[in-house]
């Protein structure tokens, strides 16, 4: 590609000296995401630190034709951020102002790179809860989880990033600004712009801030760990404890070679044999929390858990999550490459699901980890293998195509969070109608119509 | 400084130049790396990014290259030789303050604090070290007496040193100009090891309970005396004989974090030597007790020292972890009124896994009110010459210390390393904050304890 020349020292006008990497080892880390297969290296780095700075920084992309490629922290697990044409990297790291916190309306603003885990603390402090978790959050940037319209185990109770969207300051390509949505938790003025872009995976507009929808943080938490010896009665019990009118904040499930794993960590006295565990957490008032645990441990008693363990005090209740984060760990400290999917099916089709990953893992002689959200669906089927073992990983790739085919055949979707990227590209076509795709490629050309921002993703 | 040198020559040290003559020189030490976890480590890096909500300098400049996540995948580039080794690579390796404190958010428990002293020691072994890299460490730090005896006249000059009982006004601000800008403390004199007795008895009356070492390392010896006095006295207290074994060095961790193991070694062998014969070890700084605690790391498995070093790691002790060791109990002392807040050294908290220990001490001080500030494991931004070498960041993340010290309405903040007192007095004094910085062991000396003799354990 190459830059026209002057790129760069236009940039520096734009974002100060410190504000512009150009060093080719300073490049080369901003060429990768969170996964292990994609890497390109951008021409130059800008961290804006103003929106002014995003729209004089786009002008100057649109006006010269370059690729701008959006980058938070980078923790994506799609493809998404990476630079694959080259370009400019826009990274968002030094917009990171919590603008208000506004109580009395339940909303927060804030500029888009601030990381979750610090909104979140900052919350606290007021007595509000903001639910979508990411896993990433201790890094991951409210731009990134907005772009990519992340969730994580609370989406069961309380969905994802964009049930708690309500507005945003965006710069589209052409360099002009606009304020998009509000701060109102009802808004039906014309097309939900916001919406549009949320989950747009960076392509249609540069997010600067965002205005976001928060709750009064739930009084009382309780967690309950059952274990089962069949999976396929793991995923009735969720059934049966929804139709019971309980609504878990989060439902999460680990398979047999986690539970080995957190044995060796992490002991909690669990069978070593056991399919599944369930890890469940309910909020809200204290007496509603007392009354829905005895109504989960009575459900999965009647479905034949094998034991079934409220959590006795905060701190038992930490243990548990500490070793499922164990657990989770484990799986990427046991293979020198990981390939983590987000596959996503019909809450019932679970076990099904399941059974077809396991199938894949014994056809091509892999070891395939099931951790997962099993209230909402949602399962990464973890394929341990090596990137350097061309022949394991190739088996590996074949079984992930497999999954794939076997979520959509399920009447599940490719990605429940993580999001399409380069990833699951050629993918795509299976996913969605000829038609959709399409419609996709107009709207993008609404918005950017010499397709600068973040090219070569999605289709 | 220049003065200083000549007057050295002219004194006999010539030891000093001999070094710059002999060239670079890279010998076998120095390329035995085995110590330093294998560069696989890195690979198994899952680019998660934890390691950005932990580290102290991402929190400045969110640079990815300066996070662990980017440098580890730099130095496993440039190891297989893929990228260009000079310039912005070295800068990247200096840019890890070497807290550790990423080590403990990883899910995959990736040394990366180890990983960049290997990276720079590869560099130093392929490229070796510049003139003033190789007069600092090889030509003084490695001779103890030699940093004595500079260290010794530098006392003379006016103000840059504080005698016992007389302070003086702040000339050390002048010797600041060389650590641009960080406010250096002055020189004890006379050092340590001149006002304590090679042997201290246990306190009179105090039942006996064993003889231990005392090692004050480098900032204790010439800048905390007192500090390390108080120490002695109350490790006396506690019913110990303390010895001050002659012969001791630098640590070595200085130069081992800038990459020259080869010096590292040599000073780790005489300190191995010197403190071996004893059943256990107690230091009052953080860096020396986290380098005294890995000395068997930096030998190859072949070399018997190895053995040697590691068992000699066995009995190393932070003073606070010693004073509160299993079936030890630290009485209830009374102590003057005073709210006390503590922070955590890198070396203590990530290289050594002590969190509990010191508080448990502050706890026992009657009329001592402890409160925990935020964030009181993070970083005080000094690691060593990276406070100099990256002043801007490094007054960042001070900035963010002082307020959270501000925040707790302590009249004293106490740690328990002579690099965080530095870092911290400077601190304190450029924000200024009524708040005194202390030494643990000075918290528990006379001065606060108003001359109350209790024993320290029951």
């Amino acid at each position: 590609m190459g830059l026209p020349k002057g790129t760069t020292e236009r940039l520096r006008k734009i974002a100060g000296e410190k504000g512009v990497l150009t060093s080719p080892v300073d490049l080369l880390t901003y060429s990768y995401d969170g996964t292990t297969n994609w890497e390109a290296k951008p021409e130059v780095v800008v961290f804006p630190t103003t929106t002014d700075q995003v729209s004089e920084i786009m002008k100057l992309a649109t006006q010269d034709v370059i690729p701008v490629t959006v980058r938070g922290a980078g923790t994506n697990v799609s493809g998404g951020s990476i630079p694959v044409l080259g370009g400019i990297v826009l990274c968002t790291t030094r917009m990171n102002r919590i603008i208000a916190i506004n109580a009395a309306n339940f909303s927060a603003t804030a500029e888009v790179g601030v990381v979750l885990h610090d909104l979140n603390q900052e919350l606290v402090k007021h007595r509000l809860f903001f639910p979508p978790d990411p896993q990433s959050f201790l890094a991951a940037t409210l731009g990134g989880c907005v772009s990519e319209n992340a969730g994580g185990p609370y989406a069961v109770k309380y969905g994802v990033f964009k049930h708690y969207l309500l507005g945003m300051r965006t710069v589209l390509p052409s360099g002009t600004i606009i304020d998009l949505g509000g701060k109102t938790m009802k808004n039906v003025t014309g097309y939900d712009l916001p919406q549009l872009i949320c989950g747009s995976e960076g392509t249609l507009a540069v997010i600067t801030q965002v205005t976001l929808r928060l709750l009064p943080l739930p009084q009382a938490h309780q967690t309950v760990l059952a274990v089962f010896d069949n999976v396929v009665t793991a995923g009735e019990t969720v059934q049966r404890i929804f139709a019971s009118g309980i609504m878990p904040a989060k439902i999460e499930l680990m398979d047999n070679w986690l539970i080995q794993r957190i044995e060796e960590v992490t002991p909690l006295g669990l069978p070593l044999t056991a399919e599944a565990i369930l890890l469940f957490e309910l909020d809200g008032m204290s007496e509603a929390v007392k009354k829905e645990t005895e109504g989960v441990v009575d459900c999965c008693k009647k479905t034949g858990a094998i034991d079934v363990r409220p959590a006795r005090d905060a701190n038992e209740a930490e243990n548990f999550w500490t070793a499922r984060r164990a657990g989770f760990s484990a799986i990427f400290g046991n293979a020198p490459t990981v390939l983590a999917e987000d596959v996503t099916v019909p809450i019932n089709r679970i076990p099904e699901l399941i059974g077809r990953i396991r199938r894949c893992a014994r056809t091509y002689n892999l070891t395939i980890v099931i951790i997962g959200h099993a209230g909402d669906g949602n399962l990464h089927p973890a394929i341990l293998t090596n990137r350097k073992d061309p022949a394991h990983y190739a088996r590996a790739e074949k079984a992930l195509d497999d999954i794939f085919a076997a979520a959509l055949d399920l009447g599940g979707v490719l990605s429940g969070e993580h999001g399409i990227g380069l990833e699951k590209k050629r993918f795509l076509k299976q996913a969605l109608p000829a038609e959709a795709i399409e419609l996709l490629k107009e709207i993008k050309k609404v918005f950017d119509p010499k397709g600068i921002l973040n090219p070569g993703k999605i289709w | 400084m220049e003065h200083l040198l000549l007057t050295a020559h002219h004194n006999g040290y010539s030891r000093a130049f001999n070094t710059l003559r002999s060239g670079q020189r890279v010998t076998e030490i120095q390329k035995n790396m085995d110590y330093l976890t294998s560069v696989d480590d890195a690979s198994r890096c899952m680019k998660c990014g934890f390691c950005m909500s932990s580290c102290p300098v991402y929190g400045v400049d969110h640079m990815e290259s300066h996070v662990a996540r980017g440098r580890n995948l730099l130095i496993q580039w440039a190891n297989k030789g893929e990228i260009n080794t000079e310039g912005t690579y070295r800068d990247v390796l200096s840019f890890c303050i070497l807290c550790g404190r990423c080590e403990a958010t990883c899910p995959a428990r990736i040394s990366s604090a180890t990983l960049a002293v290997q990276a720079r020691a590869r560099l130093v072994t392929q490229k070796g070290l510049n003139w003033t890299e190789q007069l600092v460490y090889r030509g003084i730090l490695k001779h103890r007496s030699l940093v004595a005896r500079l260290l010794g006249l530098a006392t003379k000059i006016p103000g840059c040193s504080i005698n016992e009982g007389k302070p003086l006004r702040h000339l050390a601000d002048f010797a600041s100009i060389f650590s641009r800008g960080l406010a250096l403390p002055r020189l004890s004199s006379p050092f340590l090891s001149q006002r304590i007795p090679l042997r201290t008895l246990p306190l009179f009356g105090i039942q006996r309970r064993g003889e231990v070492a005392f090692f004050p390392g480098c900032g204790l010896e010439f800048f905390f005396a007192d500090s390390g006095k108080d120490m002695v006295f109350a490790l006396a207290e506690a019913g110990f004989e303390v010895v001050n074994p002659f012969g001791q060095t630098c640590c070595g961790l200085a130069v081992q974090s800038a990459g020259d193991l080869e010096t590292a070694t040599l000073m780790a062998r005489k300190n191995i030597d010197v403190l071996s014969s004893f059943a256990a070890i107690v230091t009052g700084c953080a860096t020396c007790s986290a380098a005294l605690k890995r000395y068997g790391d930096l030998f190859s498995p072949k070399d018997p020292i190895r053995e040697k070093a590691r068992e000699l790691s066995q009995k190393i002790y932070d003073f606070s972890e010693f004073l509160v060791r299993p079936g030890f109990n630290p009485r209830q002392i009374t102590a003057f009124p005073l709210r006390v807040t503590y922070h955590d050294p890198c070396h203590l908290r990530w290289h050594q896994g002590i969190h509990d220990a010191p508080r448990k001490i502050l706890h026992a001080l009657e009329g001592v009110t402890f409160i925990e500030m935020k964030g009181a494991d993070t970083c005080c931004g000094l690691g060593g010459s990276f406070g100099i070498k990256h002043r801007e960041i490094s007054l960042a993340i001070q900035a963010k210390k002082i307020e959270a010290i501000k925040k707790t309405n302590a009249q004293v903040v106490v740690t328990s390393c002579p690099g965080c007192l530095i870092q911290l007095m400077d601190g304190v004094r450029r924000h200024q904050l009524p708040i005194k910085v202390m030494h643990i062991a000075q918290l528990l000396g006379r001065e606060t304890r108003g001359n109350v003799k209790q024993p320290l354990f029951f």
